[in-house]
């Protein structure tokens, strides 16, 4: 099956360099993402519409976009936006919603760990998932620059931020995203990311350990848990088969 | 209605959560020694983390969904490209919502 790197044009082979950080890497990053980054205008547009149906001040959801950049989180946050602000609560899901960056930064620890210090730091501020999987099939490929995760991240954020704006100021307008298909754009990549991955049978009992888990946690747990208990499941059943 | 400088203050606590989760797991790796099998672990991990978004997505949620996927995975394997993938995943839940689905 997709044994390949799904860029088949090109033939980068090894190169005998160091991982680093650098403008031409961000820049690179940036161009490679765009057509992806188009696609979350429409969640930062209905994003911004959601905020403003819950009459959220405009400026208020532009700043969530902007210092939060994380789509998932800030729908569940919009969902317990009331006064009084429960605060704890919101932290509390913020963080099972967006624990699976941490899952992310692990995985990405063999290559950023060998970055200085301040560039990690800064590469790491835009994480987040399509960005990821992105940089995870380029260091297939032999990429060792940091600064692609940094310049794909970018380039997502100020498209979210547009289409918050767009969202917020204009929202009531635009209608039902759904007939669009939209809402169906990232768990169609996700899916495609997924199968990207796959090398041999050996991958199917960590994989159906995932899918499992999760499915369960989604009946069973709160909100956003289950991501976390299906990628561990996964994980560890991995590791797992792996001595044997 | 939410004052103003409550909802800052809060949007600012929230901001920093999410970049602790963003910051973290590079540094909770710098303390561990990265063998064969912790590889096996993060590698399984990382994939398993789309696997338990997409999954319960396309089960749980409306069948234009799981049509979606269904159709986005079947691209994926002829194609071998997530952007026709994603695409046609689209295109297929945009179809499935005009009829009703």
């Amino acid at each position: 099956m997709a044994a390949t790197s799904r860029d088949t044009g090109e033939k980068k082979t090894n190169p005998p360099g160091h991982p680093c950080f650098t403008a031409r890497g961000v820049r690179r990053g940036a161009l490679e993402i765009a057509p992806l980054a188009l696609f979350v205008m429409p969640f930062g547009i209905a994003f911004g519409g959601a905020a403003a149906a819950k009459a959220v001040p405009a400026s208020i959801a532009m700043l969530m976009s902007g210092s939060m950049f994380a789509g998932a989180a800030q729908f569940a946050v919009l969902d317990l936006w009331r006064d009084p602000l429960p605060l704890a609560m919101l932290a509390l899901t913020v963080l099972a919603v967006n624990a699976r960056h941490i899952l992310l930064g692990a995985a990405l620890a063999p290559w950023f760990l060998r970055v200085p210090l301040a560039r990690r730091l800064s590469a790491l501020l835009f994480l987040s998932d399509p960005n990821f999987a992105q940089a995870m099939a380029a260091r297939e490929r032999g990429e060792l620059d940091a600064g692609i995760l940094f310049g794909s991240g970018l380039a997502m954020w100020f498209v979210w931020l547009a289409g918050t704006a767009i969202g917020a100021y204009g929202g009531a307008y635009l209608g039902d995203l759904a007939r669009f298909g939209f809402d169906a754009v990232m768990v169609s990549y996700f899916a495609a990311v997924v199968l990207g991955q796959w090398r041999s049978t050996r991958d199917l009992v960590p994989w159906i350990a995932a899918a499992a888990a999760a499915l369960l946690g989604s009946r069973l747990l709160p909100p956003g848990w289950h991501i976390i208990i299906g990628a561990l499941a996964g994980g560890v059943t991995g590791a797992w088969r792996h001595g044997r | 209605m939410v004052g103003d400088v409550t909802a800052v203050g809060a949007i600012m606590v929230l901001a920093l959560v999410t970049l602790a989760t963003r910051l973290a797991g590079v540094w909770i790796m710098s303390y561990v020694e990265i063998t064969a099998r912790i590889e096996a672990f993060l590698k399984y991990m990382a994939t398993s983390v789309f696997i338990a978004i997409v999954v319960p997505a396309a089960v749980n949620g409306a069948p234009r969904i799981g049509f979606a996927v269904g159709a986005a995975a079947v691209a994926m394997i002829a194609s071998r490209s997530a952007l026709a993938a994603m695409l046609i995943g689209a295109a297929v839940a945009a179809a499935a919502k005009s009829v009703g689905l």
